[in-house]
């Protein structure tokens, strides 16, 4: 964590309450006080602007009336700036302090909900949508900021103001003031439906907002379909649609809008002009003085107005705390417990693996899908182990099991004859390293994807030499900025195969006990994929691993091979023991023998 | 490709005051010009009218209450509530027509901007990423809709304002209202000067929150990587610091907003303070009334809007300019492939085809082919084989005139083909590409782009010598299955046969296929490969592939590498030079060989 940040660190999950508004407030915690010292800010400067009303009545009262002098004006004056330097300095003061604890929450959420995201296991991932975590993330995030920078602090001074005026009115005159608020409920009402209005209105318009960009994304990344069967004018026709559909949807929108502010208007307009004549009268007749009547009619406007915008403010509250409540599910789940295991040994593991009886099965919705049964094998420190089967078969469950990315059901696992349940996650995750079909690599310089996996600072001799053994260093050093080109986006596009090496690369750079790989190899041509194979020949020399083999080449050379059909194992032994039992295996081997004879059959 | 980034950054403000953006900015109002004009008057008589309110009470206080004069007063109050009927009107008026405007303007733009990428050629896609086009068409169009609407309606609005006041208080008091007049330039140059600073800094809010979305992006997306590598601590520190930023902007975005109204508030307070001093000082000499007094506090309280509304405008003008410069530079764009002047449609594509002396490149240094030469006879089905990058889809792409070459011609007949109409030739193409691009909607539709008015019973049968039919029955809702956003509800192998269907249906003269089936099956393959061949026997054909039962098919095979014909010829040919060729091929046979058993987790779909 940077130094300077003004992080209060708080462990969200402590927050999280079944009600909303209690888990709003518990959120809080730690921004109590700037909080208060906003509202009570907000109620000095309301009152201050009330006392500046009020000093017109005395101004014309007191001061006018009975012979103005230079120095009683210039008196009169100095406390009308003083008075708006007061209201000024806590109006800032309010915003100020209410943007930082609306921020600081933010903050504090948006980094608690990244860590909790990437410590959240497995299966939590497998059925979340990627999309549905970013919205919480971020909008939802987002939502309950505003949430305190605005509508909290709005709420609070539409209420202050309407108090604290509607007191000084009442100081004036009890009639007055009765009389002064008589349409505010209406008010109040009126902007209330009208603005859940708006907002369904909104939602509508957003959605069609989203279906264009959404058509109009797919024209530009399908542009070449699209000149390839000459569909210019069909495109312009389906996007017209969308686009004027949305144009509608604006037009009726503001048609809303346009029918609520006059007519808003005209109840207030009407309060304030009744206001104006009940005064007036008051005054002709003395009940009040004129000084009164002109700091009423100051005031009246604050407890009139603002309370147009009460509709709103509730509206976006509610809102908010559906934000807040998606934002809390994600709070509630609990976290994989990476630390949680009792044994770590002094150094490195030897690699020496043993499953007995192993089974495993997916939690799904309402039954468990069984995936693994009955896995029982043997692989010394620094054997390799061929994983083989059709797809569905098991096999990368089985490699998933090792890092513990997800627990084994029954039967045991033994890590240099420690059970694996005893070993930390972390602890396990750090002897290992994963090279995946598809590699991820993010949108980082291939300088930083290859160092990904080690916490130190790694020289760039260091990363030169992983991506030599990789095959890759030559590729790189063709990039524009070579080892500093950034990958994805905004940099370069990498092939399958680029992507596989830069993996292989990080891999090395790791340099693990265990090894977990899976050797498909994307189309790439002969050549690349000679040099694939070979860097992952010198990636898995002396450490255990496990492959998941698409290649004949590479199960040739393992040390044990595991076919497996439907979670189960069909077969199991080195290669010299499997070309001697009828089977799979041996059909596979058979056909390979084939191919020299088939191609000089092509030949003749 | 680091200038590809500097090239598209996006510069928030314009320089300066573009007096022909502007302009033309103003030009896409024009079509709509009663709207404009409503809201024009409608803002007009509501700000004159808000201006008259004041003065109004003014009057009561004076003629009516202070002299006891209890007509006078319902008289006025009377004027008064008639006013606020007519304001009320007024607002709705401005508020819709400005309000549909804005629209219509942004929808004008959106069209004719999706208008102009159509004709576009690819080179511009190439070089330009999408995520700018987007923001063009959406969020570019929106400020210049905004300007030509709410922000001219914010500027009359102020102005006539700012004016309507000065002009009641002169009417009151000259000499008092020649002093607070003083104020205005400060509070004016004040706002602006704040208002800048604000929006530069809700420009950085915007950002660091694109980049958060993409930090969250990456860290659920990567979150195997993540953890098989235990980067959570690492991972989170690098967010905090990105966090950490958007935290110091935000919050200095919200302090300084926050202080913004206090400071204009605190100069209007001193005009208030030489109102009530001067004015208090004339009220004894008979120089000013009370509800003068009053007024005069009115009307300084309320300049406070119409000054900042003043310096937003100013702030988006600036803005809208910069967006309006860069939707202008798309529409501006000329496309590279277009017709000639004097090209005239092709009747058909069952012509020879010829490349003579062909270079062609992307970027200057790095040419891809030169004096290439090549003749296909109409009917023959070509397959083009080689190392990535060694110009098999440039030579396809030139053909299809997505591009042209640099150098040198390509005839179909007799004729330079850059003689023909582009619509007449791309519409006798039936391509299909290796990652198949589907648009969101139902399968059928899907197919029925490559003829729009095909029948049901054309899309089947398309279908079905793609040999598409028998998934597509299978799925629940058969032809009518949503394929989802892109095509993701579908496998690429089940994409590539629909796309293939596609090009089927549009019963194209020459057939294009770009490593059309590399996801499909085996066994599906061998499904199509009947249909295929019946297509492609009297149809000029293109196959760029890996599958050794496509490329054996081929009349002639071209093993091309650096942009050159190393060998060429039909199989048996090639396998006896015991060459290139021979070695791609047996490599290949291998691989196949390996997938079809399947036993090694055949990726095939």
């Amino acid at each position: 964590m940077s130094p300077q940040t003004p992080l209060i660190p708080l462990d969200l999950k402590t927050t999280v309450a079944e009600n909303r508004l209690v888990g709003l407030w518990r959120l809080l915690r730690g921004y109590y006080l700037r909080f208060f010292t906003a509202n009570v800010a907000v109620a000095i400067s309301a009152f201050s602007r009330t006392a500046t009303y009020m000093l017109i009545g005395f101004y014309v009262d007191k001061v006018l009336g009975k012979g103005a002098t230079w120095s009683s004006l210039v008196l009169v004056a100095l406390a009308f700036i003083s008075l708006a330097l007061v209201q000024g300095s806590f109006t800032f003061i309010s915003g100020y302090l209410a943007t930082q604890t609306a921020e600081g929450i933010a903050l504090r959420l948006r980094n608690y909900l990244y860590d909790h995201i990437q410590r959240l296991n497995f299966s939590y991932h497998d059925k979340t949508k990627t999309g549905e975590l970013i919205q919480r993330a971020t909008s939802d995030v987002d939502a309950v900021r505003r949430f305190y920078q605005d509508q909290a602090m709005s709420i609070g001074r539409i209420l202050l103001l309407f108090v604290i005026n509607f007191a000084a009115i009442w100081r004036i005159n009890m009639r007055l003031a009765l009389i002064s608020v008589i349409a505010v409920p209406a008010l109040v009402i009126v902007s209330y439906v009208f603005f859940r209005r708006i907002r369904d209105q909104y939602e509508r318009y957003q959605e069609q907002d989203a279906v264009v960009s959404t058509r109009l994304q797919e024209n530009l990344t399908g542009v070449r379909v699209v000149k390839a069967f000459a569909r210019q004018d069909y495109e312009k026709g389906q996007f017209d649609n969308v686009s004027w559909r949305k144009y509608l949807l604006g037009k009726k929108l503001i048609f809303f809008h346009a029918l609520f502010w006059p007519s808003s208007d005209l109840i207030a307009g009407a309060q304030m002009l009744t206001g104006y004549v009940v005064g007036g009268l008051m005054a002709m007749n003395s009940v009040i003085t004129i000084g009164d009547y002109l700091a009423y009619i100051g005031m009246l406007i604050y407890i009139i107005w603002p309370m147009r915008n009460l509709g709103r403010v509730i509206v976006q509250t509610s809102t908010a705390l559906v934000s807040y409540e998606r934002v809390a599910a994600i709070i509630r789940v609990e976290k994989e417990p990476v630390e949680e295991g009792a044994f770590i040994p002094s150094g490195d593991v030897a690699g020496d693996i043993r499953f007995e009886h192993v089974s495993f099965s997916y939690e799904g919705e309402d039954e468990s899908v069984p995936v693994l049964h009955d896995i029982s094998f043997h692989c010394k420190p620094g054997q390799t182990v061929a994983l083989l089967g059709a797809s569905g078969s098991g096999k990368t469950t089985l490699v998933n099991l090792l890092p513990r990315f997800y627990e084994y059901s029954e039967g045991h696992i033994y890590l240099d004859g420690v059970e694996l349940k005893h070993y930390p996650r972390r602890f396990l995750r750090s002897q290992m390293a994963i090279v995946e079909q598809e590699p991820f690599l993010f949108s980082r310089t291939i300088r930083e994807n290859i160092a990904y996996g080690v916490n130190r600072n790694v020289s760039d001799e260091e990363i030169i030499e992983a991506a030599k053994a990789a095959a890759i260093h030559e590729s790189i050093m063709g990039f524009p900025d070579g080892y500093d080109t950034l990958v994805g986006e905004r940099g370069v596009t990498l092939s399958g195969g680029q992507k596989q090496r830069i993996a292989i690369a990080r891999a090395i750079l790791r340099n693990p006990r265990i090894l977990i790989l899976d050797d498909a190899t994307s189309s790439v041509d002969a050549e690349t994929e000679e040099l694939i194979q070979q860097a992952l020949f010198r990636l898995m020399a002396g450490r255990t691993s496990f492959i998941i083999a698409h290649r004949f080449q590479t199960v040739m050379q393992a040390d044990v091979i595991v076919v497996l059909e439907r979670g189960r194992i069909a077969q199991i032994g080195s290669h010299e023991e499997l070309i001697q039992q009828p089977g799979f295996y041996r059909d596979i081997y058979d056909l390979q023998s084939q191919v020299d004879e088939s191609l000089a059959m092509e030949d003749a | 490709m680091s200038d590809k980034s500097t090239q598209f950054e996006e510069e928030e403000f314009s320089s300066q005051f573009n007096g022909q953006v502007l302009g033309r900015i103003f030009a896409q109002a024009r079509p709509h010009w009663l709207l404009m004009l409503v809201f024009l008057l409608a803002i007009a008589a509501v700000s004159l009218l808000d201006g008259y309110f004041t003065f109004l009470s003014k009057r009561m206080i004076d003629e009516g209450i202070v002299p006891g004069n209890r007509e006078q007063l319902f008289r006025l109050a009377m004027q008064y509530g008639l006013l606020i009927l007519v304001q009320s009107i007024g607002v709705f008026g401005f508020i819709y027509a400005a309000g549909v405007l804005s629209e219509r303007v942004r929808y004008d733009l959106r069209k004719k901007l999706f208008d102009h990428l159509q004709e576009l050629s690819f080179s511009y896609f190439d070089r330009t990423p999408v995520g700018w086009i987007m923001s063009r068409v959406t969020s570019d169009t929106e400020r210049v809709g905004e300007l030509v609407s709410w922000g001219m309606l914010d500027m009359t609005w102020a102005v006539i304002g700012i004016g309507t006041s000065f002009y009641f208080m002169f009417k009151i008091n000259w000499k008092l209202a020649a002093l607070v007049i003083l104020v205005l330039p400060i509070l004016v140059i004040v706002a602006v000067y704040f208002k800048k600073l604000i929006l530069v800094e809700f420009r950085k809010v915007r950002k660091l929150n694109s980049k958060i979305t993409g930090a969250f992006n990456e860290n659920i997306t990567g979150v195997r990587v993540t953890k098989a590598f235990s980067r959570e601590e690492k991972n989170l520190e690098e967010f905090a610091n990105l966090s950490f930023e958007r935290y110091r902007a935000g919050f200095r975005a919200g302090w300084l907003s926050a202080l913004f109204l206090p400071v204009v508030q605190i100069i209007s307070a001193v005009a208030i303070g030489v109102v009530v001093v001067v004015g208090g000082l004339q009220t004894e000499v008979g120089g000013m009334t009370i509800g003068g007094i009053q007024a005069f506090i009115s009307y300084i309280a309320f300049m406070l809007w119409p000054v900042q509304d003043l310096a937003r405008v100013y702030a988006s003008t600036q803005q809208a300019i910069a967006s309006a410069e860069r939707i202008f530079s798309l529409l501006d764009a000329v496309p590279e492939v277009n017709d000639r002047v004097g090209a005239t449609p092709i009747e058909t594509l069952r012509v020879d085809i010829e490349f003579d002396h062909v270079d062609f490149y992307y970027e200057k240094e790095k040419p891809i082919l030169q004096d290439f030469n090549l003749d296909v006879h109409q009917g023959e089905t070509i397959a083009l084989v080689g190392p990535t990058g060694g110009g098999k889809s440039t030579i396809v792409n030139l053909l299809c005139r997505f591009y042209e070459p640099k150098a040198g011609v390509i005839r179909f007949g007799e004729r330079d083909y850059t003689t023909i109409t582009l619509a007449s030739i791309h519409s006798r193409l039936g391509i299909v590409l290796q990652s198949p691009h589907l648009f969101s909607g139902s399968i059928r539709e899907n197919i029925r782009y490559g003829k729009l008015n095909a029948t049901d019973e054309e899309v089947e049968a398309a279908a079905k010598l793609a040999g598409a039919h028998d998934f597509i029955v299978e799925l629940e809702q058969g032809y009518d299955t949503d394929v989802g956003e892109g095509g993701v509800l579908l496998s690429t192998g089940q994409k590539q046969l629909i796309s293939l269907a596609r090009a089927v249906l549009a019963d194209p003269d020459i057939f294009i296929m770009d490593e059309a089936t590399s996801s499909v099956d085996t066994i599906t393959e061998r499904l199509i490969q009947r249909g295929m061949e019946a297509m492609m026997r009297d149809r000029t054909s293109f196959v760029i592939a890996h599958r050794l039962s496509t490329i054996r098919r081929a009349d002639r095979i071209l093993y091309i590498e650096d942009g050159r014909i190393v060998e060429q010829g039909a199989h048996f040919e090639l396998m006896r030079l015991r060459g290139r060729y021979y070695k791609l091929y047996t490599y290949q046979f291998r691989r196949e060989l390996e997938r079809q058993s399947s036993l090694l987790g055949g990726r095939a779909a």
